[in-house]
């Protein structure tokens, strides 16, 4: 069995665009976001399990449409009907087993997966290594204030809320998303530091919206996979992924919306900010913390 | 930071002033004070009031069909109700467009809900069947 890639990133870190080209690589797999590392049994996913935020039924859209896709060739409601019977079916399983039954079926191809939601908490990511002692991992960094600003825009900051990315001033609480830039990268470089140097590469989101070619040839060379012309120029194409689309009526997501409502990648160059000036979701002129500017700087801007 | 300032591997401190896990799995909130556990429910509540409304708001934008209706063939009359002179062609094929748009997604609804319609009924009808059987065993 091909040992899988994991994107490790807190979201809205350009891994959406990001797995769907590495997905595209002849060699690979790019899945939609399973969230199958969220919990232990797969049953798991289908239990709310408090009834604090938000709803959950969307988490589980990645993985009807990948078993659909995979077992049944395409995505129609009948085929997500066939795949909720499939997930019945295995219920009381593992969601390690069911992660290794999938890559199983794909196999040789490399599975390329990215669930933004494994680095909330280090234990998912834990499962991950359990599953898969020989998997891959890319860490995937953002800018600071680029990311911060991508989660405030998207359903009115719900997922820095989500992780209780909480700064609290004299009189009111506020949503500060750059506690969960912080966090989520620190919970990466907690879980990668038990993970041999030769299985893991970090680099910038920039860098490769800035330049495609040059840094995916390079994470193909680590991967150990072709990295010549044809495979660089279907990499180039992330729309023509099966999951680069809204999926059928009972199974719409699996993946960022802004994605699926225009995956095509449109070379551009990327600005990076400054680390010093004030932010700009917060009114009060403050800047980012000194501790993110420091793990920004380690991590290269 | 000298070397001994430097946590061991895998340790590195978090900076949230909430630890634990996101809110849907239970976060350890015993750092927070009792004021600041106020102002983080008060802005949990505000958050999904917020949500709620636009919620609202959005359904009922969809809901108001006459008000729909009027926007929709907008276009074809001028402030008097008459037609305008000169429609510009742009507008009213993009017009056409989006209701033949709407149209096919109307329909394809209606056929997905017939469908499933169908298949409640054979179920319903299969175990009706099934109970007056045994009721008469």
């Amino acid at each position: 069995m091909a040992a899988p890639l994991f994107l490790l990133a807190p979201p809205r870190s350009y891994t959406s665009l990001m797995n769907a080209m590495l997905g595209q690589h002849p060699q690979c797999f790019g899945l939609p976001e399973l969230c199958l590392f969220n919990v232990e049994r797969l049953v798991d996913l289908w239990v709310r399990s408090t009834d604090e935020m938000g709803s959950e039924a969307k988490t589980r859209h990645g993985l009807l449409r990948a078993v659909a896709e995979i077992y049944g060739g395409e995505q129609t409601m009948d085929s997500v009907r066939m795949a909720n019977h499939w997930c019945a079916a295995r219920q009381n399983l593992s969601t390690g087993q069911i992660y290794r039954e999938l890559v199983d079926k794909i196999d040789p191809l490399i599975a390329v997966e990215k669930s933004p939601a494994y680095t909330v908490d280090i234990q998912r990511l834990l499962r991950i290594r359990e599953t898969f002692p020989d998997a891959r991992y890319l860490h995937l960094t953002r800018h600071p204030v680029g990311q911060c600003k991508s989660v405030m825009s998207l359903y009115d900051g719900t997922f820095a809320l989500f992780v209780n990315s909480i700064d609290f001033l004299e009189d009111r609480a506020i949503v500060e998303p750059q506690f969960a830039w912080y966090d989520l990268n620190i919970n990466i470089l907690n879980f990668l530091d038990t993970i041999p140097a030769e299985r893991q590469m970090r680099i910038r989101g920039e860098d490769v919206m800035n330049d495609p070619p040059k840094f995916l040839g390079m994470i193909c060379r680590w991967l150990g996979i072709r990295d010549d012309a044809d495979a660089l120029d279907e990499m180039m194409h992330p729309e023509r992924s099966p999951f680069a689309c809204f999926g059928p009526l009972d199974a719409l997501f699996g993946n960022d919306p802004n994605f699926l409502s225009g995956p095509t990648f449109r070379p551009h160059k990327v600005k990076v900010p400054s680390l010093d000036k004030p932010v700009p979701w917060r009114e009060d002129g403050q800047s980012l913390k000194p501790e993110v500017v420091e793990l920004a700087r380690e991590f290269g801007y | 930071m000298s070397d001994s300032d430097t946590p061991p591997l895998g340790q590195r401190p978090k900076l949230g002033p909430i630890d634990g896990k996101p809110v849907t799995t239970h976060p350890d909130l015993s750092r927070l004070s009792p004021a600041q556990r106020g102002l983080r429910d008060a802005l949990l509540r505000e958050f999904k009031a917020r949500k709620a409304k636009k919620f609202v708001e959005k359904q009922v934008h969809y809901i108001n069909g006459n008000r729909q209706v009027a926007e929709s063939i907008k276009i074809l009359f001028d402030e008097h109700g008459q037609p305008p002179a000169n429609a510009p062609i742009e507008d009213i094929i993009e017009e056409r467009r989006q209701l033949e748009y709407q149209v096919r997604w109307f329909e394809a609804m209606l056929l997905e809900l017939q469908t499933r319609l169908l298949r409640v009924r054979e179920i319903e009808a299969l175990a009706l069947d099934v109970l007056e059987r045994s009721e008469r065993e």
